[in-house]
């Protein structure tokens, strides 16, 4: 890897994020994870202030989304990242707890790249943040496009 | 239109009725009475006449014989004296037919007395002159004639005659008079009975007409009443697909939303039980410093054994964390059977023709291992195939043949018969076992959502039952059990023949 890849965590119930980032770091991943608690300051971080997703230029992205936020559906992120030159390449993973086959289906079509509902079963659910993280080590990451 | 109307219209319809008859009635029999009239009184005008005719004919016989006789007494001539005689033959015959004509009237029979009296008087004076002349006495008749002449018997006699004639022309004028008067009264009853009539059949089309109206109006009320009516089904049948989407929406989201805590309080019980066995080994580990050496290192072979109090702390806290550990796995279920009711309720159906018999044989062979188990035998009797959905009728009969295993009497061999036939356009199945029976007390309960009956010794979230009725339901169908405790249970599902989608579509 060129370039360190950051985990971006859109994720709006802290508790379920905090499981997540414990459990991933319990697989061994160091990466940064930056968290945001809503669907705003997440896009205002991915496409910068200007909206058009340069400041993300060049950076190496994983991103964990939920579908379930306060201030927009993460249906909505999704497409933007996807229609976006500088992050369409990120690969995104849906973290939620929806596990409704319309929107899985919706989500692969807008270019998803996994989709995983979360388990209520917590050694279920800590197995499946923890195989994460285990693909998180391996997967190659592109540099968003120069 | 009230009966009351309706009545009152009927009445006066009968009584048009028998004011027409009654007036055709009166206007026949009074023409009838007014003609007859008419005639006799034409008669008397003839009469009348007739009277007058005889007295001139009279008076011209009487002249007659008087010429005649004149003549005969100057000339001597046979010819005279055989028209005198003819003349005097003649009066007689005339005067009792006038006799005869004026019996009816007591003035003129008066006159008629005179007249012949006095024409009497002058017939003896013609048979004496005529004498006198046979006799060869001529200037004895003239005498006798000049005598007459002089006398009044001539005059009486025309007197009495023109006071005849005048009575009867002033008869004759009353009696004509009379003949028209019946004549205009024929006449004028007939055109009033015939205007009445006329004003009688306008009456009668005018109420026809009106009821005709009427009718007209309230068939068109009728019509108006039946669309208003669909479209007010319509409306309410709306609102209701509306509401109960708005309760599946609510029911879909109530339970979705509350797995989201669900999983933190999950996660950090188990993140605790954790902790909590980190922090009692380590209790162990401090407190099982052997005497000599270093402490053991904790996880070397697994757990340290904590004694006395700690023991007891590590056990209630386990406990503990076992209860909510529970709590937590069952409100996930329930959860979970929410949302996949809500997630049935919105799947669109898609009516197949199925081989009802065959599908469930297929599912008695996957559930053969519990029936063996439970020592149960199923028989599959001929079932009529219908149109519907194999999905949904599928969960029916597997739930419903499930129960049935699930529920046995113990000891006893099981035997669950399911049968099936058709009636008007409808199949009708029923699933019996000679299990354990509800009792009728909880016939309603078992269909409710989470609700169970009988002894709990089975697992179970009770859905089942509540998940077969909506299905059954949303296939236009109806459910119900009969059943006993200890009697074994029937429940008996119809459904449509052909399952229509039209009919259910806006469901969705």
């Amino acid at each position: 890897m060129t370039q360190p890849v950051t985990i971006i965590m859109i994720e709006d119930d802290e508790g379920h994020a905090r499981l997540i980032e414990r459990n991933i770091r319990r697989s061994g991943v160091n990466n940064e994870i930056i968290a945001f608690g809503n669907g705003t300051d997440a896009m205002k971080h991915l496409f910068g202030t200007d909206g058009t997703g340069l400041v993300q230029k060049g950076k190496a992205l994983l991103i964990l989304l939920d579908l379930n936020l306060p201030d927009m559906t993460g249906i909505d992120i999704l497409k933007q990242i996807k229609e976006n030159k500088y992050l369409k390449a990120s690969p995104v993973v849906v973290l939620t707890t929806t596990d409704d086959s319309q929107e899985i289906k919706r989500c692969y079509e807008l270019g998803c790249n996994v989709y995983i509902t979360k388990p209520v079963n917590y050694e279920n659910f800590a197995n499946a943040i923890r195989q994460l993280g285990l693909f998180f080590s391996v997967i190659q990451v592109p540099s968003a496009a120069t | 239109m009230t009966a009351e109307a309706q009545r009152r219209r009927a009445f006066w319809q009968i009584l048009l009725f028998a004011a027409g008859v009654l007036v055709l009635t009166v206007i026949s029999a009074g023409s009838v009475y007014l003609v007859n009239k008419a005639r006799s009184d034409n008669k008397w005008v003839l009469h009348t006449i007739e009277v007058e005719n005889q007295v001139n004919a009279l008076l011209l016989e009487v002249r007659r014989a008087e010429s005649g006789a004149r003549g005969y007494l100057l000339t001597q001539g046979t010819d005279f004296k055989a028209d005198h005689e003819k003349a005097v033959a003649a009066i007689i015959p005339a005067l009792d037919r006038l006799t005869r004509l004026s019996t009816d009237n007591p003035a003129q029979r008066d006159n008629v007395e005179k007249l012949s009296a006095a024409i009497e008087t002058r017939l003896d004076q013609f048979a004496r002159e005529m004498d006198f002349v046979r006799q060869g006495q001529p200037e004895k008749a003239t005498a006798l004639l000049s005598e007459a002449a002089a006398g009044d018997t001539t005059t009486k006699i025309s007197s009495v005659a023109s006071a005849m004639i005048r009575e009867e022309e002033r008869l004759f004028r009353l009696r004509s008079v009379n003949a028209d008067q019946s004549q205009t009264l024929a006449a004028s009853m007939t055109g009033i009975g015939s205007g009445l009539v006329v004003v009688l059949t306008l009456i009668s089309i005018w109420l026809v007409r009106r009821s005709a109206r009427i009718r007209d109006e309230a068939e068109a009320r009728l019509r108006e009443a039946n669309v208003n009516l669909e479209t007010v089904v319509d409306e309410r049948t709306s609102d209701l697909r509306e509401a109960n989407n708005e309760i599946q929406r609510f029911a879909y989201i109530v339970s979705h939303d509350l797995r989201s805590p669900l999983v933190n309080i999950m996660g950090f019980t188990s993140e605790l039980e954790e902790l909590g066995s980190d922090i009692f080994r380590r209790i162990g580990s401090l407190t099982h410093v052997p005497a000599e050496g270093p402490p053991v290192a904790p996880g070397t072979n697994g757990e340290i054994a904590l004694e006395g109090p700690d023991k007891q702390l590590s056990e209630d806290f386990s406990e503990a964390l076992g209860f909510i550990k529970s709590s937590i796995a069952k409100m996930d279920r329930l959860i979970s059977a929410i949302l996949n009711l809500t997630r049935e309720g919105r799947r669109e159906f898609q009516p197949v023709r199925i081989d009802t018999r065959e599908l469930i044989e297929a599912i008695v062979s996957t559930l053969a291992h519990q029936a063996a188990e439970a020592q149960a035998e199923i028989h599959v009797e001929p079932l009529p195939d219908i149109i519907s959905d194999r999905l949904a009728l599928e969960q029916i009969f597997s739930n419903l043949i499930d129960n049935a295993i699930k529920y046995l009497k113990k000891g006893v061999p099981g035997e669950i018969r399911i049968r099936g036939r058709t009636k008007l356009g409808y199949a009708i199945f029923e699933i019996s076992d000679n299990g354990r029976g509800i009792d009728p007390k909880d016939h309603q309960r078992i269909f409710d959502l989470f609700r169970r009956a009988g002894t709990q010794d089975k697992p179970g979230q009770g859905i089942g039952l509540a998940h077969v009725r909506a299905l059954v339901r949303r296939l236009g169908g109806t459910m119900s059990v009969s059943s006993e405790l200890n009697a074994g249970s029937t429940f008996t599902i119809t459904l449509p023949m052909t399952w229509n989608a039209s009919n259910r579509k806006a469901d969705q």
